[in-house]
């Protein structure tokens, strides 16, 4: 008897549909390889949210009784396999329902295997990857994140290259035959998809990772409130007011102490102070209220509470000042302000550097305009189903030409 | 001599202009909502109009489930969470609670601003009930006000009374044999509320991407007293399916498309304001496609839909009785 589980790590909504994907196709191989399997989502992750990672589930077993005893479980404590379908998740997860921020590795079995789309390399990885107490696989599929939306979904085989990798991860459980055998008869099967979850079983590279290896940080984390610490009645205490910053020409709002958004962002603002006009409509137009007003009048992006929608990149007038660049080009959550203020040459290197990557300003996620995806695909199989480069580039000059 | 109101209100200036605009948030970051969430903005922008002498009350919805969950929440101001279909009775009995406090000297005699928000869930569907009833009691201050992102965000996208023809939600997906589910017109809630309220002082429609003079038409709803509605239209990344980035442009689209018009009945006079008023006075429209096909719930259009909107828009501006607002028509002369 034997049994195996695997997680999906995804962003809510934007991969909801791959993830249920994934998730059902390793139901689906198990039945074709003779065995028992369940797909389930976590249940605090629903109502989802733009962007706001979230967790599915999948079990496969050898007999029934087996699965059911799995399925007693409110989820699965520990998995054989994290799937993570975004890189820029490998900083660690703050889900919806969760307390702090979780390794991505943290139900990861020891020797158990985390398997990621990425187009960075092992070691970039694991400067974001959390330290594991115990060593494991990383396994890598070298592909952009797959981003699409609700209703339209992005067909580029990444659904069938994880199920192909997951089948030489886990030979025991999911053949390739039967991996195959289970895209070709599911509605959003075909041969062409099949042929790439080969592929993907041929070309997967996965390496060990040893205990001193990863990112030292500790996560961060508090206490929830024991139930004799609450208040009587369901009431909660609201946020105080927030304070002027330095000589009182400034303002920084409090904000809520346990709901960070270090990993709902994909992207993440870059700004060019020189450029800023002051006009403040980044900071008035921001659904966070993520921008602190600095005492020279300018506003600093705070990166505990910024979600990376790319609303201040929209509505800001001055060209090139907010560019919205990938989260996995930044190490931590400074002030971009503070550094500009302590050193103004190197801060226009570093943020000259962090714009000038076309790979780290294309932008992937939504639904842009009818044809996007098929425009996308086409590209994606063209180049042999690498890399993706599909997008706007240069969103901040182009989505003025109104 | 229209009657005096009993509760005296707080008289909030319009902010003349982006750099006047208070720089205290009452709602502030920590909130679970969405990437580019234009509500969590509108919830900002409302409470940072009324100030700190306020009160809101959320009607179930992604605003009341993403602000305060897990012991937590981004509210600065008092705020309390009251049932789907209650906002309008909420701010009813908030009002009346307080005036009665007040008059009994168990607190503070001072003006403090109500205002209960709904979804279009909770407002144009099942809370019309008591919102309509709460606008019938002039002698308490509150404000209503309904964001409409056009579907039950919440749970996943269901359709409401709000949402738009054809729209893709998980009750009207398109399918092979019928590409459009769902076919009525949008319901014209803030119309319906102004034309049947005629003591009601105040009703506008705002939309945050204008954020100012959305923050204006609050401040003026506070101002006048009374019960008063305003009906604010919200992009949703999330059920209208398009990249967060695009929030603000969808909001802007929707008023230059002639999709939402903008406008504000004050005891009883209609007055078109900002786009909306340019298209009224002559500046053309912009063809709805522009708008509908940033978005993934219409993904699925074809010309033929595109037209059909296309024409019952142009129908509400150019034979309503009042463009845009009241869908009545003038009978032909001599019938």
């Amino acid at each position: 008897m034997a049994h195996f589980t695997c997680e999906v790590v995804y962003r809510g909504i934007f991969q909801k549909n791959l993830a249920a994907r994934i998730c059902r196709g390793i139901v689906l191989s198990a039945r074709k390889a003779g065995r028992w399997g369940i797909a389930f989502g976590r249940y605090g992750d629903s109502p989802q949210r733009n962007g706001i990672p979230a967790k599915d589930f999948a079990i496969v077993a050898d007999t029934q009784e087996e699965l059911e005893q799995n399925m007693a479980r409110y989820e699965p404590k520990e998995v054989d396999v994290t799937i993570c379908v975004d890189d820029t998740l490998s900083k660690g997860v703050e889900s919806w329902a969760w307390y702090g921020l979780q390794p991505i590795n943290r139900l990861t079995v020891p020797n158990g295997t985390v398997l990621m789309t990425s187009l960075q390399s092992p070691a970039d990885l694991l400067k974001d990857i959390h330290k594991k107490e115990a060593p494991y696989n990383l396994a890598l599929i070298p592909a952009k994140a797959s981003f699409s939306g609700l209703w339209v979904y992005k067909e580029d085989h990444t659904e069938a290259r994880i199920l192909g990798a997951l089948a030489k991860i886990q030979p025991g459980f999911l053949s390739l035959d039967a991996v195959c055998a289970a895209i070709q008869e599911a509605e959003w099967g075909s041969e062409l998809k099949a042929a790439s979850a080969r592929k993907a079983f041929e070309r997967l590279e996965s390496r060990p990772v040893k205990i001193t290896e990863g990112n030292a940080e500790t996560p961060f984390s508090f206490e929830k409130p024991k139930w004799w610490e609450m208040r009587e009645g369901v009431s909660i205490p609201a946020i105080p007011i927030g304070k002027p910053m330095e000589g009182g020409k400034g303002y920084v709002p409090e904000r809520n102490p346990y709901f960070k958004k270090f990993t709902t962002r994909t992207m993440r603002p870059v700004i060019d102070f020189d450029k800023c006009v002051k006009c403040t409509l980044c900071w008035l137009q921001c659904p966070d209220s993520c921008f602190d007003v600095t005492p020279d009048g300018l506003y600093d992006a705070n990166m505990e509470s910024c979600c990376g929608c790319g609303v201040c990149e929209a509505v800001c007038p001055a060209k090139d000042c907010v560019t919205m660049v990938r989260e996995d080009a930044f190490e931590d959550n400074a002030s971009q302000w503070e550094m500009w203020r302590r050193d103004k040459p190197a801060y226009m290197t570093w943020m000259g550097d962090k714009i000038a990557s076309k790979q780290h300003v294309v932008r992937s996620h939504g639904f842009r305009f009818r044809g996007q995806y098929e425009e996308e695909i086409k590209q994606s199989l063209d180049q042999g189903g690498t890399e993706i480069t599909a997008g706007i580039p240069g969103e901040n000059a182009v989505g003025k030409q109104r | 001599m229209a009657e005096v109101f009993a509760n005296a209100t707080q008289i909030l200036e319009p902010f003349r202009g982006v750099k006047k605009v208070t720089i205290e948030e009452y709602f502030t970051s920590g909130h679970r909502t969405c990437q580019g969430c234009e509500s969590a903005l509108v919830m900002k922008l409302m409470v940072k109009a009324a100030g700190p002498r306020t009160i809101v009350l959320g009607a179930t919805g992604c605003m009341y489930v993403a602000n305060t969950t897990y012991y937590t929440t981004p509210w600065v101001v008092p705020w309390m969470h009251t049932q789907l279909g209650s906002s309008g009775s909420a701010a009813l009995g908030t009002a009346a609670g307080l005036k009665a406090l007040m008059k009994k000297g168990k607190m503070k005699s001072e003006p403090i601003n109500v205002i209960a928000f709904c979804g279009d869930g909770g407002g144009a569907d099942m809370g019309l009930g008591a919102i309509s009833a709460t606008l019938t009691h002039k002698e308490y201050n509150s404000l209503i006000l309904m964001y409409d992102n056009e579907s039950y965000a919440n749970t996943d996208i269901q359709l409401s009374g709000s949402t738009p023809y054809g729209a893709n939600t998980t009750f009207s997906p398109p399918g092979k044999v019928r590409r459009l589910i769902h076919t009525r017109w949008k319901k014209n809630t803030a119309a319906m509320l102004a034309a049947g309220h005629t003591e009601c002082r105040y009703v506008g429609t705002v939309c945050a991407s204008y954020a100012v003079e959305m923050m204006n038409k609050v401040r003026k709803a506070l101002s006048i007293g009374g019960p008063t509605f305003i009906h604010s239209l919200d992009p949703c990344p999330k059920g209208w399916d398009y990249d967060p980035m695009l929030s603000h442009e969808l909001g802007e689209l929707a008023v230059e498309c002639g999709v939402f018009p903008l406008y504000e009945v004050e005891d009883g006079v209609v007055r078109h304001y900002g786009k909306t008023k340019a298209i009224v006075e002559g500046r053309p429209r912009k063809p709805v496609r522009e708008y509908l096909l940033k978005q993934g719930r219409f993904a699925h259009f074809t010309e033929e839909d595109l037209e059909y909107f296309q024409a019952k828009v142009d129908e509400m501006w150019n034979e309503w009785e009042i463009p845009g607002v009241i869908p009545f028509k003038k009978a032909p002369a001599g019938k």
